[in-house]
């Protein structure tokens, strides 16, 4: 049974290139050792910490998108774990969450065009009633804020 | 005195009698508002389905100074994303995204 994971680890801030293009083989091996693969790696670069983690205030983070087994994942939790590198790391589950949201997207797009249909119009909005919208929220917006200022 | 102040804390919570006491304290702290805002599910208003942990601009509103998870009944959030941005802000303090606690 194959799943979507998501695994974001942070590696220590003054690891070199080299060192972090191991640690992604590394994971890369027992991705594929367990059939699994990587969709996706996303590198979010060195950021601030919100807290100190091993003395250390900065980190490099990396995020990649995994499709494998269960057990792939308590094996790189095991693995992870053990390096030094890595100071931080969590793997969650995506696939059920992420196809949940979609359902229900995709379910209200269809209720809002049968309402539309229902009311006799077009499916999709019109440019004239899209304008109309944005005008109309922006003026809530500016609305709000002179209650807000009305209140002090 | 001490008697009806232990009564109405007591009951406070169902309105009644005992909260006419303690309404002028409770309206000041409110931002002195004598009407309510109403709240809304900020999740619920702009469609969002999943919360992401990612998005730190997201979260960081129900975020007070403190770092606490700030509770339902002041942001207004429904009770479900109530519960979508709880497991998000846990899972971006681990990773350091978010802090637990600041002082």
């Amino acid at each position: 049974m194959h799943r979507q994971y998501e695994l974001v680890y942070i590696a220590l801030p003054d690891s070199t290139e080299e060192q972090l293009a191991e640690l992604h083989q590394q994971v890369q091996t027992v991705v594929d050792r367990f059939g699994g693969t990587i969709e996706r790696t996303e590198a979010w670069g060195r950021r601030r910490l919100a807290y100190e983690i091993n003395r250390q205030r900065e980190g490099v983070y990396v995020l990649n998108i995994l499709n494998g087994p269960g057990t792939m994942t308590t094996e790189l939790d095991r693995r992870l774990r053990v390096l030094d590198i890595v100071m931080r790391h969590l793997v969650i589950r995506v696939d059920e969450v992420m196809e949940k949201e979609t359902r229900k997207q995709t379910r209200r797009k269809a209720a809002t065009v049968s309402r539309r249909l229902r009311r006799g119009l077009p499916a999709e909005p019109t440019e004239q009633e899209l304008s109309r919208r944005k005008a109309e929220a922006d003026d809530a917006d500016t609305g709000v804020d002179s209650f807000g200022e009305g209140d002090r | 005195m001490n008697d009806f102040d232990k009564d109405s804390r007591g009951s406070g919570r169902g309105g009644g009698k005992g909260a006419g006491k303690g309404k002028d304290e409770k309206g000041a702290r409110r931002g002195g508002g004598f009407f309510r805002r109403r709240r809304v599910c900020k999740f619920c208003v702009e469609k969002i389905d999943y919360v992401s942990y990612k998005d730190v601009k997201v979260l960081t509103p129900f975020i007070p100074e403190r770092g606490k998870i700030q509770p339902r009944r002041i942001s207004g959030t429904c009770a479900k994303h109530q519960r979508a941005l709880q497991t998000a802000i846990k899972r971006a303090r681990t990773l350091a995204l978010i802090p637990y606690v600041t002082d």
